[in-house]
């Protein structure tokens, strides 16, 4: 078996009988072992150029008032790819999402320590305009959040706020967004109606359109697809398909199978660690890590 | 039990019943002899030659509303934005428990401190203007305070509920957190914040004292109809005036009673579109699904007229356009009040034009200095508005704690109340409160009893409901006019405390309701299978396990609803309370007593030169009635701390 050969040549020092052991007893010590062992050493496994690399995350910790969510964590989010986390939940997926807009400093009590180099600048420098930062790195959230305002309203939010004011201009946002969101043509009829009207799947697209509007460099989404059906879902994995030709994408997904289909790097996360990351065919069909493959194959304590 | 509880829930119908029988059955008179639409048209209100009509009384009444609210808006809808987008979350409760004590403020303090301290200040600011020294702009400016607490507490609620989700899409966008709330939030809360507005006003249109103790009650119409110095009347201010003057079943005291339907009526309008307003919230937020044919017929779609195109393309001028053009009137019309008309215009001009300029400028500024100059501004509404209420509460304090000793709290009032104590009215007060518990209590709780564990969704547990909402709404002299048609005469209790227990007992009773339902439906359900697992019955359950986990909740609403009706005036001054001190101390029942709002209402509006007295007798009842939500709220912290879900 290829998986057990990996491990073996990746953790000379471990004893492939307690290992094995460890896989099969889930018992708390024996894991806690496990993770730690796992966890010295390298856990980034893909060579990006670093002229290809639009985020750079390197050694990020952060906590929630006492309480450490992000241990030491890296990422590189390659430039016009797509960029997935996965993990069980509470493993820290959100938190590293969130902390790259800095969406997570609205938190009380929440610290960040490392460094994320965006264009060569540190995004957690005293000096970075937070709003403008924003504008440039958007975000989807797990539920569809349109405002309970007109579909057209809700793409023109963005613009307006940064001071579009012509109509016709803004017009064509509305259409290249809703186009670019794959959204145009069943909406195009209903522009002035409310958005909450729509169903869930279109919802999920509209606050695509939304974040486009600004036009962004990098999109972030965060488990985008899990309040949605199957076949919703499928039109947003392809629309993320499609916008990683313009745009950087990184996706939390609670999915493996969403992953294996979009991603390009897949970064697998425990307990608020790093555990693998590497292309996602590699990982998907041989994991480093013997606790990467057993997430992967569904045999997780 | 089942029945026995039906048949106690069943009372509110029962007083809503009554009290509609015995209004409406007291201003048949008038309905007759005056007449409704002379009543309600008629300029001329002159009890002593006849002449009942009330349009002067109905006007009134809403101009001093209108001046109420125009005060309150921007100073509660402004707090209510800092309490919940500005504020520190943590100072978020803390916040929201000192607009509370507005609402704790009895309205006789209210009244008393605008006699004392609002009116001389006004007549200081606009010596020219004011020729009495009451008015108009007192009585809404009074008014405008009272409303706050309302108004606060509704429309932070519903900025507060709307989802964090919202705030952010928006943030995430690279928008800031003013722009977010501004354009973003406060639509998305626009029905709360409608309804708050319309509460308060429902608030302000239904109190008394206060009103009348600084707008003169006198039945004119303004001149100029904007003439915000002149003097006014309000229904419930001629109410609380003339009733006890009218002589029962003459024309006079019928008509009264046809003034108090009126008023009846708009609350009941008022009501009624606050509870349409908060509907269509929930829906818009998603909590009820929309309805789509509205969107779509309310011409959410563009209409095709080439008009209506101009119209939804410039939708923004419009109404831009529009705001200025009030601003222009409203601007005119109070200048012409100090100057020549001509004069005033141009001020008008000039003002808007400068409002127009600074909004130009205001527009082009940087964002991030935007929310600065945004929030700065929220913070000193915020800081306004508690400043307020501590100088209205350490002025009186400051002014009567040194009025008060063993002698004055023990004594009797000698010289006309000039001297001597107001033993009595505390006597009278902790009587009128001890029989309204008696009576309000079991009535209430039985009732959130049965509404939380056995209503079913019939016919009559609506009807209940809408009979609890309907008196909650009830303004408070109304309750008053009812039991002086009622108790009193009917049931010829007379004057007397235990005439005073039902009426305050009726008026509390929907708060103790609501809070224990509430209290009562948060006990988690798996408490009560576990007992009914071990074979209680319900009633055994209920007693035995529900009721003891909300305790908290029963106490706290019970204990400020007895603050509330320690602290009201205008429910017991017909049926209760009396002023001289012949026979100061209540034998039976059956006597009337004396009460400390009434007894401060007699001293600051009948007897000149008891100032002392009445500093003295205003910081008793302020210490009663805060000390009381003080123990609620410390019972309310200490439950939530201890019990959690
Ligand atoms: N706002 C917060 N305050 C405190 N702890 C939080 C907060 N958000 C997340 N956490 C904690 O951080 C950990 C990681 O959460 P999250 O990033 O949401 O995980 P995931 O998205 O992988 O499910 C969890 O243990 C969670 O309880
Ligand atoms: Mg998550």
């Amino acid at each position: 078996m290829k998986f057990g050969l990996f491990n073996k040549t990746e953790k000379p020092s471990s004893d492939p009988q307690s290992e094995e052991k460890a896989v099969q007893s889930p018992s708390a010590p024996r894991d806690k072992n496990t993770e730690e062992w796992e966890n010295n050493g390298q856990f980034i496994f893909a060579e990006i150029p670093s002229d290809d690399i639009a985020i750079d995350i390197k050694g990020i910790n952060l906590w929630y008032g006492e309480k450490q969510a992000l241990y030491d964590v890296d990422l590189p989010v390659r430039r016009n790819a797509i960029t997935a986390l996965i993990g069980p939940s509470g493993c820290g997926k959100s938190t590293l999402l969130r902390s790259i807009n800095r969406m997570n400093d609205l938190v009380d009590g929440c610290r960040i320590e490392g460094e994320m180099l965006f264009h060569g600048e540190n995004l957690y420098d005293p000096d970075v305009d937070i709003n403008s930062l924003r504008t440039r790195i958007g975000m989807i959230f797990q539920k569809p959040n349109p405002f309970p305002m007109t579909i057209r309203e809700n793409i023109t939010y963005g613009p307006k706020i940064h001071g579009i004011k012509d109509k016709k201009e803004l017009n064509e946002i509305v259409e290249r967004c809703l186009q670019q969101a794959a959204l145009y043509d069943e909406v195009a009829d209903r522009l002035d109606t409310s958005a909450l009207g729509l169903s869930g799947g279109q919802q999920q697209r509209l606050c695509i359109a939304r974040a486009l509007s600004v036009n962004p460099e990098v999109i972030l989404m965060d488990e985008p697809t899990s309040a949605l059906d199957p076949i919703a879902t499928s039109k947003i994995e392809d629309l993320a398909l499609q916008l990683k030709k313009e745009y950087t994408v990184a996706i939390v997904t609670h999915n493996m199978q969403q992953a294996s289909r979009i991603a390009d790097y897949t970064g697998f996360m425990y307990l608020g660690k790093m555990i693998e990351f590497s292309e996602t065919g590699k990982m998907f069909n041989k994991p480093i890590k013997a606790m990467t493959e057993r997430y992967l194959t569904g045999r997780f304590g | 039990m089942k029945t026995v509880l039906t048949a106690v829930a069943s009372v509110a119908i029962l007083i809503v019943f009554l009290i509609i029988v015995f209004t409406l059955s007291s201003s048949w008179d008038a309905i007759g002899d005056v007449g409704i639409l002379d009543f309600l048209f008629g300029t001329q209100w002159s009890p002593s030659s006849g002449a009942y009509g009330a349009a002067a009384i109905i006007l009134g009444t809403l101009l001093v509303t209108l001046g109420a609210i125009a005060f309150a808006i921007p100073l509660g809808i402004g707090a209510a934005i800092y309490i919940s987008e500005v504020a520190n979350p943590k100072a978020r409760n803390t916040l929201k428990l000192v607009c509370e004590i507005f609402a704790g403020i009895p309205s006789v303090v209210y009244g008393f401190f605008g006699l004392l301290v609002l009116l001389p200040l006004l007549q200081d600011i606009f010596q020219d203007q004011l020729v009495y020294s009451q008015s108009w702009l007192a009585g809404s400016i009074l008014l405008g305070i009272m409303a706050l607490p309302t108004v606060i507490s509704v429309a932070e609620d519903a900025i507060h509920s709307v989802p964090q989700s919202y705030r952010e899409a928006s943030l995430a966008m690279g928008a800031t957190r003013w722009e977010t709330t501004i354009k973003v939030i406060v639509p998305a809360a626009i029905s709360g914040i409608t309804a708050a507005i319309i509460l308060g006003i429902g608030r302000a249109i239904g109190e008394t004292m206060a009103v009348m103790m600084v707008t003169g009650n006198a039945t004119i119409f303004p001149d100029p109809i904007w003439n915000i110095f002149s003097l006014i009347s309000t229904i419930t201010g001629i109410l609380a005036l003339e009733v006890p003057e009218a002589s029962v079943g003459d024309l006079h005291y019928s008509s009264l009673f046809l003034l108090a339907i009126v008023l009846m009526v708009m609350v009941l309008v008022i009501n009624l579109a606050s509870r349409i307003i908060i509907k269509r919230m929930k829906r818009k937020l998603g909590v009820e699904p929309p309805r789509q044919a509205i969107f779509f017929k309310i011409g959410l779609i563009p209409s095709q007229g080439s008009f209506g195109d101009w119209i939804s393309e410039h939708k923004g001028i419009i109404t831009a356009a529009f705001v200025y053009l009030c601003m222009l009137v409203f601007v005119w019309m109070m200048a012409s009040l100090f100057t020549g008309d001509l004069t005033a215009l141009i001020v008008s001009v000039v003002v808007t034009a400068v409002v127009f300029a600074v909004q130009k400028v205001f527009e082009k500024i940087d964002s991030t200095v935007k929310q600065q100059v945004a929030h700065g501004g929220l913070t000193v509404i915020m800081v306004v508005v508690i400043l307020i209420l501590i100088f209205i509460i350490g002025y009186i304090l400051m002014n009567g704690l040194s009025a008060i000793d063993w002698e004055f709290l023990t004594g009797v009032p000698t010289n006309g109340g000039r001297d001597g104590g107001i033993g009595p009215a505390i006597v009278g007060t902790l009587e009128l409160m001890a029989g309204t518990a008696l009576i309000s209590l079991p009535l209430g709780i039985f009732t959130g009893v049965y509404l939380a564990e056995y209503a079913k969704d019939t016919k009559l547990t609506k009807l209940i409901r809408e009979a609890i909402d309907l008196l909650n709404g009830t303004p408070s002299i109304v309750f008053g006019l009812f039991g002086l048609a009622f108790f009193v005469r009917v049931l010829d209790f007379g004057v007397s405390m235990v005439a005073g227990w039902f009426v305050l007992a009726f008026m509390i009773m929907p708060v103790i309701i609501r809070t224990t339902e509430e209290a009562l439906t948060a006990v988690p359900h798996d408490l009560r299978e576990a007992s009914m697992a071990m074979g209680a019955s319900k009633w055994r359950t209920i007693v035995r396990v529900i009721l003891p986990a909300a305790m908290g909740g029963v106490m706290t609403g019970t204990i400020l609803s007895l603050g509330r009706a320690a602290g009201e005036t205008a429910p017991i001054m017909f049926v209760a309370a009396v002023s001289s001190s012949t026979a100061p101390y209540a034998d039976s029942i059956f006597d009337s007593v004396m009460a400390l709002p009434f007894h401060l209402y007699y001293l600051a509006t009948h007897v000149v030169g008891s100032d002392a007295m009445q500093y003295g007798t205003a910081t008793v009842l302020l210490v009663i009635v805060l000390g009381m939500f003080a123990i609620a709220t410390i019972i309310r912290n200490h439950y939530n701390k201890k019990v959690k879900w």
